[in-house]
């Protein structure tokens, strides 16, 4: 094993404490630019209106058993009949995300914002990291290791002799960029916390299609048998009134 | 909807501010969050914190948030100048906010100016098609000139879009027993059951609606909605119970001549009477005679 290193005081003052109390500076920074770009966005009526279809028929599929047959089936044919049902999507209409995405622009200038306001600030720092403090040694954390953390602490030191509990300052930096969460939270407010993992799941999930639910619900709809559990109230009306009287 | 654990704590807060004993404050805060009209004491109280700066600017950012609140109180109680100086604090702040403008849109509408108001909504609506306070705020206005026909047509409109708004329904059901259309009544209690299907208001108001329609079938699911109310509250509800014995009681006029009972619950109308009885004798002895009388002539 390699004798222990001496770091240098002078490391810790101009390379660990600035690179922390900058991306701690960034964060803010990201933080307040994304609030100013951030543009009312109003809602798209059939998006509205689909949203709101699903949650009625999903009623009407739950309690289907309170209203009487009659009723319920002619709601059933109001939602899910083949000519103009509200839960019928004709099958070349059903476009998906994508060729919307490409068809809105304001869509996608909502999503370039978003990404220049987490990406440019991460390359930049990232590069500015890279340049000014590549190969450093900037702290040594106080318990040894075994050798697979190696490429999460030692990023940009090549040396497989150095011992792994030292952390190099380009993994010092994505420690910082993935662990300053909480502090965030605590800064900006609970909820204004940047959260770069949670986004690159948005991201991930962004084709989100409405029409599949709503076929979903029609399918879910077509299958509900109807029975009537009123009928069933009536007795029930009884023993609660045996008891009352008795 | 206010739960009971809700309103107590509501009502406990608005006695202890009544008698001087602080957390004015909480109490305008736990008004809005239930969404309860308590316009007067909301007025008084509310305009006594916007009147002292000290507490006022201890709010912070939630100023303005109580300046709205007293502004809308201040309407209810016809307090216009107050909800004016209100609303200019709020329009000083917030120069193109369009919640401000949905308050200028009431001042206009309390002061009656219905077409200047209709106005502002219009515009509001222009920048924002889906805003559902000012569809809502529309229905009310064309309710308040006492243009029904417009309140309901605006309505459905608003519900061909907000189909899951449930106190839309409510509304828009209560408009048509207003007007005696209770075919399409019925379809708007049956839309209400369907979103809160354990809420015995609705199957109550529903059994009204089809006793009221008449006719044997409509008598039938009528009784059985008065049933479901009763198994809902316990049997707590006289209206529920004497509208058992109603239905009964049509229901052998209309089905005389071929004279097949509903086999289903023959005991049920003799138990609601009985129960009906007994409620009587407990709270309201005097009244008993009333009701044995009407009682007596119900049953052919």
């Amino acid at each position: 094993m390699a004798e222990d290193l001496v770091l240098d005081t002078a490391i810790r003052d101009w390379v660990l404490i600035p690179l922390s109390v900058v991306m701690v500076l960034i964060g803010v920074l990201r933080y307040f630019v994304s609030k100013l770009m951030r543009s009312f966005q109003v809602p798209d009526l059939k998006i509205v209106k689909e949203g709101q279809v699903i949650v009625r028929a999903r009623n009407l599929r739950g309690a289907a058993n309170f209203i009487p047959p009659k009723s319920f089936r002619s709601r059933r044919v109001y939602f899910s009949n083949e000519e103009n049902g509200l839960l019928f999507v004709p099958k070349g209409q059903a476009q998906n995300a994508q060729a919307q995405m490409f068809s809105d622009p304001n869509m996608a200038m909502d999503m370039m914002k978003k990404n220049l306001s987490m990406i440019i600030p991460q390359t930049l720092t990232f590069a500015w990291v890279n340049f000014f403090f590549s190969g450093f040694v900037a702290a040594k954390i106080p318990f040894p290791l075994t050798q697979r953390f190696r490429s999460m602490l030692q990023n940009g030191i090549d040396l497989s002799t150095v011992d792994v509990s030292y952390v190099s300052s380009r993994s010092w930096y994505f420690l910082n960029l993935f662990g300053l969460r909480g502090l965030f939270s605590l800064i900006l407010g609970e909820e204004n916390a940047m959260d770069d993992t949670q986004r690159m799941m948005q991201m991930g999930g962004f084709g989100f299609d409405p029409s599949k639910s709503l076929s979903a619900e029609k399918d879910g709809l077509d299958i509900v048998q109807h029975d009537w559990a009123l009928p069933k109230f009536e007795h029930r009306a009884e023993a609660v009134l045996k008891k009352l009287v008795s | 909807m206010v739960s009971k654990t809700e309103e107590t704590q509501l009502n406990r807060l608005e006695n202890q501010v009544d008698n001087g004993g602080g957390g004015a404050w909480e109490y305008l805060c736990l008004v809005r969050k239930l969404k309860v009209r308590r316009s007067e004491k909301v007025l008084k109280y509310g305009l006594s914190i916007l009147n002292d700066p000290k507490k006022r600017s201890a709010l912070g950012p939630e100023e303005w948030t109580l300046y709205e609140q007293v502004a809308i109180a201040a309407m209810d109680c016809q307090c216009l100048n107050v909800a004016k100086d209100c609303i200019k604090a709020l329009l000083k702040k917030f120069p193109e906010s369009k919640r401000v403008g949905r308050l200028e849109g009431m001042l206009l509408e309390a002061k009656g100016l219905w077409a200047e108001a209709e106005k502002v909504y219009s515009s509001l609506l222009e920048d924002n098609p889906l805003d559902q306070v000012i569809h809502k705020r529309k229905v009310a206005m064309a309710k308040a000139q006492g243009n029904i026909s417009g309140a309901i047509e605006s309505l459905n409109k608003y519900l061909e879009i907000f189909m899951a708004d449930h106190d839309a329904w409510r509304e828009l059901a209560e408009i048509y027993v207003s007007l005696q259309m209770y075919k399409q009544a019925t379809f708007c209690y049956e839309e209400l059951i369907l979103s809160q299907p354990t809420v015995p208001l609705y199957h109550l108001a529903y059994a009204d609606v089809l006793y009221t329609l008449g006719g044997l079938e409509n008598l039938q699911t009528s009784k059985k909605y008065y049933a479901s109310t009763i198994d809902l509250t316990g049997g707590k509800n006289t209206r529920a119970l004497l509208g058992v014995c109603l239905c009964t009681s049509a229901i052998g006029q209309v089905s005389k001549g071929r004279n097949k009972e509903d086999k289903e619950s023959p005991e049920l109308q003799s138990l609601a009477a009985k129960a009906l009885e007994k409620e009587y004798r407990q709270k309201a002895d005097d009244k008993l005679g009333l009701l044995t009388s009407a009682l007596r002539s119900l049953k052919i």
